[in-house]
């Protein structure tokens, strides 16, 4: 019987001792949901952390499988940076439920929702899945716009004086030189795009709102008739004769969705398909969100000077 | 007199004053009115200027996890074709199931499962699982405790409906009952500290379940033991193997103990880039099982095996080869081959055409056909992978 209580009390100490954080020379560990959350994470963090990020940016971001593979890195994660807005609500759940891992916990230190204070667009007045796919709390594809970038990049770095108050300065001052950085490169990208200011295009699926707000365009209508549900060849049909009607030449589509319906589309309007980069990482060589909206703005501007050709 | 008549005039005149305050209120509620300030408020915003969508109070909406529970009723109605009987075609809502989520506080979380199933033509309710899981044990350890579906085997924890075919495999049938092992108890899990792969490995003591074919409830101490081994690889991008392992042991009906072992071998395959478009799942499970009577004990065993090809971004096809014994029954065996087709109309709802085939030496071949449809309301969250 006395040893039975011993053994108890042992067991017992041993459960307490909780592992200490992260000896002070390890890198912090930061998790992201996309890579473009990953890539601010470590232009602000430097070489004080190290990231994982569990979407590529060629895939499909609502629909990742939650691996248990993810779940390791989770489980070790000193912070997790997610999109929100329910952008992940099919995986990140299960992910964290089985993460064992407070840190990282809505609510947690660890656990930043990188969409506060982000201007939100098209926050619907009633949700009904009449509507299709809906996001209840607004679009969640806002790290296309360079502007609501500065607000993502700020969030980042509050997150990160948080858990590593001694290295603020760093921070900040690594936030102030890409935040510079950004600003001034947005300027020459609006000069680019400012000859196809309000210039009607047409996208496949509904996640370029805040990409056409920062850039003077004009989304006129979407393949998919209800976000999330795939083309049918009467909405193709409608979507030929409006293009033809108003002169629409520009298809926007996202590197994970097959162009076939896309193709045939602009096959009939004599248009363009422009397979533009939704995240980091979409295609070879868009490794920053600098590289992100490069490509992004030499695709849109060599697809405007064809159509009018 | 004079006072009675006071009193009137007075009531008369609170009563009316009660009444136009009332009628006034529901005035200013009046719909129209509401829309009117609501396009005020706009057009003042518009004024502001552009990014005056910010209001403040978006960010309250957007804080998750709210303090209701997240709520979602999943519905699964059947019309069945039978090749046997006089009345061999029937409708059947099969189960209707709410379920309640909700993280508790920073240290747990609970999830409540009512299903409203079709009992031989008559509804019944039933407490599905009721189950409280620790979001904070040091050293990657959580807890359970409640009523829940054991965690043996692959399908076992998997709801009916999440499951890719509307029959499940008769290894499950003839060892665990229709509808699975499912006890009330604790359930301890860690998460082995490998840095090359994923393994998990549990622990639950539940208090046995009543009249499972393989299991019973036992009137002294003795309790139903489960044990698995989860082992996950990464074999690329695009491809993941899981291997599991099972131990279960626990009283039987004959008020003796039945033990079994079971592994489960899962290869998936999804492109990562049009992760929308094309999969692949093989999927296998073999039980062994030792019932001990007062004779001799009873060795059986059975397996399954199904392969399931999404051909197309909303079509999945599945097939499926069963063989099983039965526990308690040395000369008994069956075989079942069953072919599914799945349409996922979208994410919340899908449409199964099916047709099983289980025949053996004991009796005639059966044929069953189904058409199930299956619905989901409110915030589904994902399923394990």
């Amino acid at each position: 019987m006395k040893r039975r209580g011993l053994t108890g009390c042992i067991i017992l100490t041993l459960f307490l001792l909780v592992p200490s954080r992260a000896a002070a020379q390890e890198k912090l560990r930061i998790v992201t949901t996309l890579p473009d959350l990953a890539y601010l994470a470590n232009e602000i963090g430097g070489d004080l952390v190290e990231t994982f990020s569990i979407a590529t940016g060629y895939q499909n971001p609502h629909f990742v499988d939650p691996k248990p593979s993810y779940i390791l890195k989770l489980t070790r994660a000193d912070m997790f940076i997610t999109v929100g807005l329910d952008l992940e609500l099919g995986w990140v759940p299960a992910l964290l439920n089985s993460a064992r891992n407070s840190r990282i916990q809505p609510g947690g230190e660890g656990y930043v929702d990188a969409s506060i204070d982000v201007p939100l667009l098209e926050v619907p007045t009633r949700a009904s899945r009449e509507e299709g796919d809906i996001h209840i709390f607004g679009n969640p594809h806002y790290w296309l716009d360079p502007d609501r970038v500065q607000i993502v990049a700020r969030n980042i770095t509050k997150a990160l004086n948080r858990l590593l108050p001694a290295n603020k300065s760093q921070f900040d001052e690594n936030l102030e030189h890409f935040s510079t950085r950004l600003d001034s490169l947005y300027v020459e990208w609006k000069e680019r795009m400012e000859p196809y200011r309000g210039a009607h295009i047409v996208a496949y699926h509904n996640q370029w709102p805040y990409f056409e707000e920062a850039f003077g365009l004009d989304i006129a209508d979407f393949l998919e008739p209800k976000p999330g549900i795939p083309p049918t060849p009467s909405q193709l049909a409608l979507i030929i004769r409006h293009m033809q009607q108003d002169n629409l030449k520009v298809l926007i589509i996202a590197p994970y969705y097959k162009q076939d319906a896309a193709n045939l589309v602009v096959s009939r309007v004599n248009g363009v398909v422009v397979p533009l980069a939704s995240s980091v990482g979409a295609y070879d060589g868009i490794d920053t969100v600098f590289d992100l909206f490069d490509y992004n703005v030499e695709l849109m501007v060599n697809a405007f000077e064809s159509a009018t050709e | 007199m004079a006072t009675n008549l006071n009193k009137f005039v007075i009531r008369t005149l609170t009563c009316f004053t009660l009444w136009a305050l009332f009628s006034y209120s529901a005035v200013a509620q009046d719909p129209d009115s509401v829309v009117a300030v609501d396009s005020l408020l706009l057009e003042l915003q518009r004024d502001l200027g552009a990014l005056t969508p910010s209001l403040p109070r978006q960010n309250t909406f957007r804080a998750r996890p709210a303090t209701n529970p997240d709520i979602s009723v999943i519905g699964d109605i059947r019309a069945l074709i039978f090749s046997e009987g006089e009345r061999n075609f029937d409708f059947e809502l099969h189960e209707v199931e709410t379920a309640f989520k909700s993280v508790i506080d920073p240290f747990a979380r609970a999830e409540i499962y009512i299903a409203a199933h079709n009992e031989d033509g008559d509804i019944e309710f039933e407490l599905e699982e009721a189950y409280l899981t620790t979001l904070a044990l040091p050293h990657q350890l959580q807890l359970k405790a409640g009523k829940f579906r054991s965690n043996v085997g692959k399908i076992n924890r998997i709801h009916p409906h999440a499951l890719p075919f509307p029959d499940i495999p008769l290894v499950y049938e003839n060892y665990f009952g229709l509808e699975g092992l499912n006890d009330q108890g604790v359930g301890l899990s860690w998460l082995i500290p490998n840095n090359s792969f994923y393994q998990e490995v549990s622990l639950e003591i539940t208090r046995g379940p009543h009249h499972s074919p393989s299991f019973d409830v036992a009137g002294n101490n003795r309790f139903l033991y489960t044990t698995h081994l989860k082992n996950f690889w990464d074999l690329s991008a695009d491809a993941t193997l899981e291997l599991g392992v099972s131990g279960l042991s626990g009283p039987n009906q004959r008020g003796m103990t039945s033990f079994l072992g079971g592994a489960d071998l899962t290869y998936k395959w999804k492109p990562v880039r049009f992760n929308t478009y094309q999969s692949f799942t093989a999927q296998m499970e073999v039980f062994l099982s030792k019932m001990e009577t007062n004779d001799d004990d009873i060795s059986t065993w059975g397996f399954y095996a199904l392969a399931s090809y999404q051909f197309a971004g909303r079509w999945f096809f599945t097939g499926r080869f069963d063989h099983s014994d039965l526990p308690d029954d040395p000369d008994w065996n069956e075989n079942g081959f069953s072919a599914t087709l799945t349409w996922y109309v979208t994410e919340f709802q899908k449409i199964e055409f099916g047709i099983r085939r289980r025949w053996s030496e004991h009796f005639d071949s059966m044929y069953t056909g189904v058409v199930r449809a299956v619905f989901v309301m409110g915030t589904h969250g994902a399923h394990e992978y």
